[in-house]
């Protein structure tokens, strides 16, 4: 048995238990019984469910008229989609023409810069020079010459006199012919 | 009635022992059929998985190829030598062209395009579904086309490849820049070697399809650029390769010659300035080209330099030491080596003479001598240091090299007509490379074609260059050279101005023919300008030149006159067109 007095007086501002429970503790285990749980309904009601009913309120729709409702409503959301879809298709077949002509117009850009690649070429600048009656300057009368101390219009000189005893020229002429040798490459210069 | 019983009743160890078998039969054949739905299972599944994914994704996925533009490129002065254009191929659809329409859709076809009407008609009749009428053809034709609304016809757009005019119907330097074939292969040349830089990488879109094969726009997209190609800088210069190829062309016809070279270099860095040959061909027009034309004769073949290799040969010997320019040698006209009687070119005895004018009248005996007074080990090595036993590297593509055989295996015949350029087999930028030692002060430049690949310069400037002959060797044949130009063969190649100034060498070499060496030579002439401060090292060759009167004097296909006239025509316009002026010594 436990002796009251040792029961320690609760302190309920310190008690951890909540207000509810507190309040079941108190009237009893049995305590006044549980009132129903209600359901908060929802008081805000979606646009379309508004819109319907009062639609239908002002309407006097019936079932058909619901139904023709949504029928209609179904319809517009077709033709929106169509619409938006013959949008993108349109949007489409414009990009594809741009993207066409963007090609061609890359395309003569590209035909263009040849053009003008071609005009710069030194074969077309002679050919354009030709026909204007240009005529090329001799490099020659270009160039500063100075008077030089050789004889440019000499040709090669003539090789040295002979200076190789008689007799080693006596002996190379009896070896060529006696030789056991083999002409070759007599043409380099 | 037990008995009856017994006798009547069912054998139950006789009856089960079919029925199980039975039983066991039946599984058998389930598992059996079972097996062959899942062997085949497995097959599709399993065995033919990726073969059946891949052609399921090719109906549902499509992969469109996003093209990389390929790289433009550019001369030394950034003028554009090859340009991407815009072409059209048309197509027709015949099965889609009315019968009451097919004559003037080929009329159209005929008259826009050229094509064959009868061509076209049969096409038309023969109810295909594809077929090409005509490939590449200008923007013009194809708008002209466009706008006569021909049914089944259709245009393809493709990209194709333009190259500048250069004479006579040919394209600048087109041995040099190669072409770029119909699958956009770059063939032979620069486009060849450069394909992977100058072609970039294409990107794609990868996307799905519907069943009616309309592209599902909110499908999960796959999308990558392409990395269009880089841009290549070439050295050369478009002016100077115009030139050349004039006076190269001018040249060969005049003496009558099969064909013709001109290489010209940057004695400083190696960079190939001009690249010419001729004949050679359109590379805009290269599908009906033959395609011998597209071999190049500078890279692509090989042939015995002659006398220009005495200036290797002195060089070399000057700078072992073995001899000196005005060293007194004894020329008989002719010398034994290995057995052989090798001559001068004119077989005459030419006495006492210095090495100078060994070099002046390209005599051979002098430089069998200056290569036995250096010894063969020593020439050998030159000949490595000059870098004529190896291919130069040049970024061209399809180099074409024959080394000569080891040291230790070539005959002492074989290395006294090597020292005057015969019986050796070397490439005209080898050569060329070789020479541009001595003008270059001894050092070799590798020689190269571009300057710079994107934003990026070539790596092989920024090598260090090999000293090959001291300083002081290269300067003595310098003089040696000019001598050859003031009182030798290398007369015809004097330009104005620089008549004391220029420094060059003449070569002519006989032809060998299974084995054995005929009368039409390679005739050549190498040489650089201003002599002591050179800004260009320029080499010509002519293959068997047949020059006017050669049959009572075979010397007038020498290089003095075929080659010298034709590099003494460009050097005159290099010199004005650079402003070079002599170094005002004399």
């Amino acid at each position: 048995m436990i002796n009251p007095a040792h029961v320690p007086e609760r302190d309920e501002a310190h008690d951890l238990t909540s207000t509810k429970i507190l309040t079941r503790r108190r009237l009893g285990a049995h305590g006044v019984p549980h009132a129903p749980v209600l359901v908060r309904r929802r008081r805000t009601r979606g646009f379309v469910q508004v819109a319907s009913s009062v639609t239908a309120e002002r309407l006097h729709l019936n079932t058909f008229g619901h139904a023709y409702l949504g029928l209609g409503a179904v319809l517009i959301a077709v033709l929106f989609y169509l619409a938006l879809a013959a949008q993108v298709t349109q949007s489409s077949y414009q990009i594809t023409q741009l993207q066409d002509q963007q090609r061609q117009l890359i395309a003569e850009q590209d035909q263009l810069r040849y053009q003008e690649v071609t005009l710069q070429a030194p074969a077309q600048v002679q050919q354009q020079a030709a026909q204007s009656g240009m005529q090329r300057m001799p490099p020659s009368k270009l160039v500063p010459a100075q008077p030089v101390a050789i004889n440019l219009e000499a040709p090669i000189g003539a090789p040295p006199t002979d200076q190789t005893p008689l007799w080693e020229r006596a002996l190379a002429a009896i070896v060529n012919k006696l030789g056991v040798t083999h002409d070759a490459m007599a043409a380099t210069h | 009635m037990e008995t009856g019983l017994r006798f009547g009743a069912p054998q139950r160890g006789h009856r089960s022992l079919p029925g199980r078998w039975r039983v066991l039969a039946l599984v058998l054949v389930a598992a059996l059929l079972a097996g062959l739905v899942w062997t085949r299972l497995a097959y599709w599944q399993v065995v033919r998985h990726v073969d059946l994914a891949a052609s399921a994704q090719a109906q549902y996925r499509e992969v469109v190829e996003l093209p990389a533009l390929r790289g433009g490129i550019f001369d030394r002065n950034l003028k554009q030598l090859v340009v991407n254009t815009t072409v059209y191929s048309a197509f027709v659809s015949p099965d889609q062209v009315p019968d009451n329409e097919r004559a003037r859709v080929a009329v159209a076809l005929a008259t826009v395009l050229g094509a064959d009407a009868p061509k076209v008609n049969q096409i038309l009749a023969s109810g295909k579904k594809f077929a090409y009428i005509a490939r590449r053809f200008s923007k013009d034709k194809a708008d002209r086309l466009r706008s006569m609304l021909l049914p089944g016809v259709g245009l393809e757009q493709e990209q194709q490849r333009a190259y500048l005019p250069g004479i006579a119907g040919s394209s600048l330097a087109a041995n040099l820049l190669g072409f770029v074939n119909y699958d956009s292969q770059g063939q032979y040349g620069v486009e060849a070697y450069y394909q992977k830089q100058l072609a970039g990488t294409p990107g794609f879109i990868s996307s799905y399809r519907d069943l009616a094969n309309r592209e599902i726009v909110l499908g999960s997209h796959t999308h990558q650029d392409p990395v269009n190609g880089s841009d290549l800088v070439l050295s050369l210069d478009s002016n100077i390769q115009y030139t050349a190829e004039q006076a190269l062309a001018d040249g060969v016809k005049k003496a009558n010659a099969e064909s013709g070279s001109v290489l010209i270099m940057d004695p400083a860095t190696g960079a190939i300035i001009a690249w010419a040959d001729y004949p050679s061909y359109n590379a805009n027009d290269f599908i009906h080209t033959d395609p011998s034309h597209f071999l190049d004769n500078i890279s692509s073949s090989v042939y015995e330099p002659g006398s220009v290799m005495k200036v290797v040969t002195l060089s070399g010997a000057i700078n072992a030491g073995a001899i000196t320019p005005n060293m007194v040698i004894n020329d008989p006209g002719f010398v034994y080596v290995g057995g052989y009687r090798i001559y001068d070119w004119d077989r005459r005895n030419h006495g006492n003479i210095t090495y100078t004018y060994v070099l002046e009248h390209s005599l051979n005996v002098g430089a069998m001598k200056a290569m036995q007074a250096e010894g063969h080990a020593n020439f050998y090595n030159y000949l490595q240091a000059f870098g004529l036993t190896k291919a130069s590297g040049i970024d061209v593509a399809a180099e074409d090299t024959i080394p000569p055989p080891l040291a230790a295996q070539m005959a002492d015949s074989q290395y006294a007509t090597s020292a005057f350029g015969q019986g050796m087999d070397v490439n005209l930028i080898q050569m060329l490379a070789a020479i541009n030692v001595v003008a270059n002060g001894g050092k070799y430049a590798q020689p190269h074609v571009v300057e710079r690949i994107g934003n990026n310069l070539n790596p092989v400037l920024l090598q260090p260059q090999r000293q090959v002959i001291s300083p002081a060797t290269a300067l003595q044949m310098t003089q040696m050279m000019e001598q050859v130009v003031q009182h030798g063969s290398g007369w015809m190649s004097r330009v104005r101005g620089f008549e004391l100034d220029q420094a060059g060498k003449t070569g002519t070499s006989q032809i060998p023919v299974n084995g054995k060496y005929t009368l039409d030579v390679w005739s050549s002439y190498v040489g650089f300008l201003p002599a002591l401060h050179p800004k260009f090292t320029m080499i010509v060759v002519m293959r068997k030149p047949h020059y006017p009167g050669y049959q009572q004097d075979w010397t007038l296909n020498d290089g003095y006159i075929t080659a010298a006239p034709v590099w003494q025509k460009i050097a005159q316009q290099i010199v004005v067109d650079w402003r070079i002026t002599p170094d005002g010594r004399g």
